[in-house]
């Protein structure tokens, strides 16, 4: 176990290295004219200009060699310095992980939501299969499911913000506007999650242990709480670091149609304008973060359910 | 499935605009109203199928051809430098896998630019992974079977057991996953078309119609809600045929 | 249910433990912009005009709302020859509390000159400044320039105290400025703050506090305003009027901008190198048809390269369609129906009306009889190749002003024999004599007859078609005193205030 978790997160910063190199290489090399895109990116009607773009250029440092490129980037990332952006000039590495920051929140509160809604909705659901809530889980999980966040979004804004006025429509930084975000966000995650936890819960009801401290005379209810809630959280917990990993670069839907400064959001951006060190920096946390939690949740899932040991 | 098949190979009258009637509620004529154009949305929606549905699934075929293949190879081989190879293919799977589906959308249209080429590619750099991991697993399992290990011995090609012993084996499985993934290939080249980096207007993509409609969401609902009833309606019913 | 349920709950708590988000009053107001900053600020991008319009930063000479030149941070100027001399506002102080003078000026010019890629407004004319005496700077170009003065009206020649410029980075707005609006926090392309500047040399800024915030999605735009988050709102969806115009609690203003969208025709290559081919094209093209119902009225019809936002443009509608005489024109060439017109038409989604215009502009063609095909793409990936005439039609969409008010600059990049941006590949010398003598010209009425006149040779020579002039529309919300501006070059927001 410790073994298999050592060799696997020596293995993270090789993909990371090899990854890079080939965002680095291909943005640069398929990308037609940069400078173009970026001076076009800044002012928008301006009209081609050569002398201007290979003034750019030499100032960006695009002229030199691409292995010379990469290795001075890579030199820089290694210090922590990931470059400044093409457009704004600003150093990248703060823009990105406060961005990321964002995100970051936005994914924890929406599974948060979620789970706090899935969890009592899955459990309650197999405690009594064939019930009101058992069907509502069914039927209800099966629609949000399909329902995409491109879907959700729009008609949250519309119902809620426009039509009953209750929370303001986009944006980012008071508490009222993370509510239609993060809602939104949570749709996917917690019909997902209700079937994970009625299934599993149905599971853990029906094994020998249960039985046995039903037979001791423990309630139903600490029953569940005690016996059957951990087992049915390992399966959730499996899908909860993809999730996670996920929402951090790829809210981009949510992030646009309410607005939120998140990674997605710069990241979309910053391939409109071809903003190259914005993508490599951005594309490299989000590989990182994903390939992180990825390990982090097998090892958790590991650490939790014997069976897989 | 079938109805589908049938609505996607019919030639809708997508593109018949009538400027005198544009927005115009449903009615007898237009039963889900007109659009921008005075375009028909019923047949543009159904006009969608083919784009929408057909597209996803393609897109999750070739995922499936190119997954299983690299799968059935890495599985089979054996031998260190074999391992290493497998290994390397297993880590770059992992990585694939871990990446957020739309952003790999956002990253080919970085480097090839927005259009349905390169949302297809996308969807099948982020499509083979699942596959090649599934039929990998399943091909390591057969190739230790005792029917296998026989048939070996006896002196069979490692081609002609993989297609004879091996394939149909994990065909099932596969074919599980295959509508497992199709609706989530679906979901992610209609929301890479409604950013706008999929398919493009005029084409009645369901994604980039949304996108389209949300502009007259206000004065006319019917051209958010057709697209959206559609989207919902066919992930709805390939997630219960999975299911069931 | 029992999904929904626990829903509603975790809904209704935050929203009661949060509360709104509406702006807090105290005599401040909250806009919803449509371009955020591209490049943070800078003055050699778009950015500098949208300082201008914010009120925060100044360029040294004002505009008036016929986009004639007027004191700003200069009080006079004077032509003297290749130069010209702007004697500066006594008493003006930066933000900062710097004072306004002649190095300050010279500082902040020379910076902005010596970037890769200047300010369209000032560049490819050999501009250098120096100060000529404390309060005096002399701007000298390379031939005697007409609108030099013009020219220092661009937002993007706008003067920060030298403090911004001693950094080493890029010079940052923040207490630098001299408007009468004050920006004291950046937060990225999401917003600004701004505050009112007290100490301001001109009439002070109607509102003490601008939230401001950069929403590029219309829709949101429109949301935002209906439901209070702001109460000022530009370019809002065409679909929106209606309803907003009925709201007596929003006042609605549409006012014409100085763009058009054009058909452009490659006449480097067969068919539009006939010119009976882009007439016929221009004929079968009912371009009210397409403003008014395709478009819903957000645009006016053109029917000539300069539309209504500026003194010189066209104002009466362009002819209706007449398919027969465009399917004689076509005869003429040698199509018809044994031989149809095939052609390609592209365009880019980047302004969400081109691809819908694309659609209705085929479909109009098709009723003449000719075949279009229509390829919705990437800008960038289509520049190269319309530049280098490996297309049939382009819709494009395109400023006729180049961030200051006269049109020459486009006149000669677009349209002049080896212009840096001549799509259309149109080549004439009448043309570019006529262009030529715009070098000249300083007459303001006279320059006037000379884009008439320009104008009127493009629609002689069918250069492809000037389809829509776009409108661009505001609306208020508990916010009073908007004043549109058609040239969009002009401060927007000091004069907005809470309304009541």
């Amino acid at each position: 176990m410790i073994g298999l978790a050592l060799r696997r997160s020596a293995l993270i910063p090789l993909v990371l290295l090899v990854a890079s190199a080939v965002v680095f290489c291909l943005s640069r090399l398929l990308g037609g004219n940069v400078t173009r895109s970026v001076i076009r990116s800044r002012s928008l009607a301006s009209a081609p200009d050569p002398a201007a773009e290979a003034r750019l250029a030499a100032e960006l440092g695009l002229d030199r060699p691409l292995r010379d490129q990469y290795l001075a980037w890579l030199a820089g990332a290694v210090r922590g310095d990931l470059g400044r952006s093409f457009t704004t000039r600003a150093a990248v590495g703060p823009e990105v992980l406060g961005a990321a920051g964002v995100s970051a929140t936005l994914a924890i509160l929406g599974l948060a939501v979620a789970l706090a809604v899935a969890v009592p909705a899955g459990v309650l659901a197999a405690d009594r299969p064939g019930g009101a809530g058992d069907r509502a889980v069914d039927r209800l999980g099966a629609v949000v499911l399909a329902v995409p966040e491109f879907v959700v979004g729009p008609v949250l804004v519309l119902v809620v913000a426009v039509w009953a006025g209750w929370l303001p429509a986009l944006g980012w930084g008071t508490p009222a506007q993370a509510v239609l975000p993060v809602v939104t966000l949570a749709f996917f995650p917690a019909a997902l999650a209700a079937r994970l936890v009625r299934a599993e819960t149905r599971v853990a009801l029906a094994h020998p242990s249960t039985t046995t401290a039903v037979a001791k005379g423990l309630t139903r209810r600490r029953v569940l709480a005690v016996h059957v809630l951990p087992r049915s959280l390992t399966a959730v917990l499996a899908e909860a670091g993809p999730f996670l990993a996920g929402t951090l670069g790829g809210a981009v839907v949510v992030e646009v149609v309410f607005d939120v400064p998140g990674l997605g959001r710069l990241l979309a951006d910053a391939i409109g304008s071809r903003d190259l060190p914005t993508i490599q920096a951005g594309l490299v946390v989000v590989l990182a973060v994903a390939l992180v939690l990825t390990l982090a949740t097998e090892l958790l899932g590991r650490a939790l359910d014997p069976r897989l040991r | 499935m079938a109805a589908l098949v049938v609505v996607a190979v019919i030639d809708w009258p997508v593109e018949a605009t009538d400027f005198a009637n544009r927005l115009d509620p449903p009615s007898g004529t237009h039963l889900l109203g007109t659009d921008q154009l005075g375009r028909d949305v019923l047949a543009r929606v159904l006009g969608g199928v083919r784009w929408t549905v057909g597209l996803g699934a393609a897109a999750v075929l070739v995922s499936v051809v190119i997954g299983t293949a690299v799968g059935l190879a890495t599985g089979w081989l054996d031998g260190t430098r074999a391992r290493i190879v497998g290994t390397l293919v297993q880590s770059v799977v992992d990585l694939v896998v871990a990446l957020p589906a739309l952003l790999v959308g956002l990253l080919v249209a970085a480097v090839l630019g927005p259009g349905l080429a390169p949302a297809m590619i996308a969807l099948v750099v982020m499509g083979w992974a699942p596959f090649a991991r599934l039929a990998h697993r399943l091909t390591v399992t057969a190739r230790t079977e005792e029917w296998v290990v026989a048939a070996r011995s006896l002196g069979a090609g490692p081609v002609w057991i993989l297609r004879v012993h091996v394939l149909p084996a994990i065909t099932g499985p596969l074919r599980e996953a295959f509508t497992a993934r199709f609706v989530g290939a679906m979901l992610t080249l209609a929301g890479l078309s409604f950013l706008g980096l999929g398919v493009q207007p005029p084409t009645p993509e369901w994604g980039a119609m949304l996108a389209e409609g949300r502009t007259y969401a206000f004065v006319a609902p019917w051209l958010v809600a057709a697209p959206a009833a559609a989207v919902v309606l066919v992930s709805a019913l390939a997630g219960r045929s999975r299911i069931r | 249910m029992r999904l929904l349920a626990p829903l509603v709950v975790v809904l209704a708590l935050l929203v009661s433990a949060c509360g709104g988000g509406a702006p807090s009053s105290g005599g401040g107001i909250a806009v919803a912009l449509q371009f955020p900053p591209r490049a943070g600020y800078a003055f050699d991008a778009d950015d500098g005009a949208l300082l201008t319009k914010l009120g925060v930063a100044e360029p040294l000479v004002a505009l008036d709302r016929q986009g004639d030149p007027v004191p700003g941070l200069a009080t006079s100027w004077t032509q003297e020859g290749s130069s010209w001399r702007f004697v500066l506002r006594e008493g003006v102080t930066f933000h900062d509390g710097a004072p306004v003078d002649a190095n300050a000026v010279v500082t902040a010019l020379t910076y902005v000159l010596g970037r890769p890629a200047p300010p369209r407004a000032i560049k490819g004319i050999g501009l250098q400044v120096a100060a000529e005496g404390p309060m005096t700077v002399r701007a000298t170009t390379t031939a005697p320039d007409p609108v030099l003065p013009l020219r220092l009206s661009s937002g993007t020649t706008s003067i920060l105290s030298p403090a911004a410029y001693a950094t080493g980075q890029q010079p940052s707005p923040i207490g630098t400025a001299t408007g009468p609006l004050r920006m004291t926090e950046i937060r990225g392309t999401e917003g600004a703050t701004l505050e009112r500047n007290d100490g301001y040399w001109g009439p002070k800024a109607a509102s003490a506090r601008v939230d401001v915030r950069y929403v590029t999605d219309p829709q949101t735009r429109e949301l935002a305003l209906r439901s209070g988050d702001v109460g000022f709102a530009e370019g809002l969806p065409e679909t929106s009027k209606a309803g907003l115009q009925a709201d007596p609690s929003v006042t609605f203003t549409e006012f014409p901008s100085a763009r058009t969208i054009l058909l452009q025709l490659n006449q480097s290559a067969p068919p539009f190198a006939d010119v009976r081919v882009r007439k016929a094209v221009t004929t079968a093209l009912d371009r009210n048809v397409l403003a008014n119902q395709v478009l819903g009225g957000s645009a006016l019809p053109a029917s000539d390269l300069f539309g209504p936002a500026v003194p010189y443009g066209a104002t009466q509608a362009p002819p209706a369609a007449d398919v027969p005489g465009a399917q004689a024109l076509l005869a003429q060439a040698g199509f018809g129906p044994a031989n149809p017109l095939r052609v390609r038409l592209w365009t880019f989604p980047n302004r969400p009306e081109l691809p819908v215009l694309a659609q209705a502009i085929a479909s109009q063609l098709q009723a003449a009889g000719v075949d279009t095909e229509i390829t919705v793409g990437q800008y960038d990936a289509q520049e190269p190749e319309v530049l280098a005439g490996r297309y049939d039609m382009f819709l494009n969409s395109r400023s006729y002003l180049s961030d200051y008010p006269d049109a020459a600059s486009t006149l000669s990049s677009d349209y002049t024999c080896g212009g840096s941006y001549a799509i259309d590949r149109y080549c004439s010398p009448a043309f570019d004599a006529l262009v030529a003598q715009l070098g000249i010209v300083t007459d303001p009425a006279a320059r006037a007859q000379l884009y008439r006149q320009a104008a009127g040779m493009l629609t002689t020579d069918a250069v492809g078609v000037p389809i829509v002039h776009p409108r661009n529309t505001a609306a208020e919300k508990g916010v009073t005193g908007f004043v549109p501006d058609p040239l969009d070059l002009r401060p927007v927001l000091p004069v907005l205030a809470p309304a009541g």
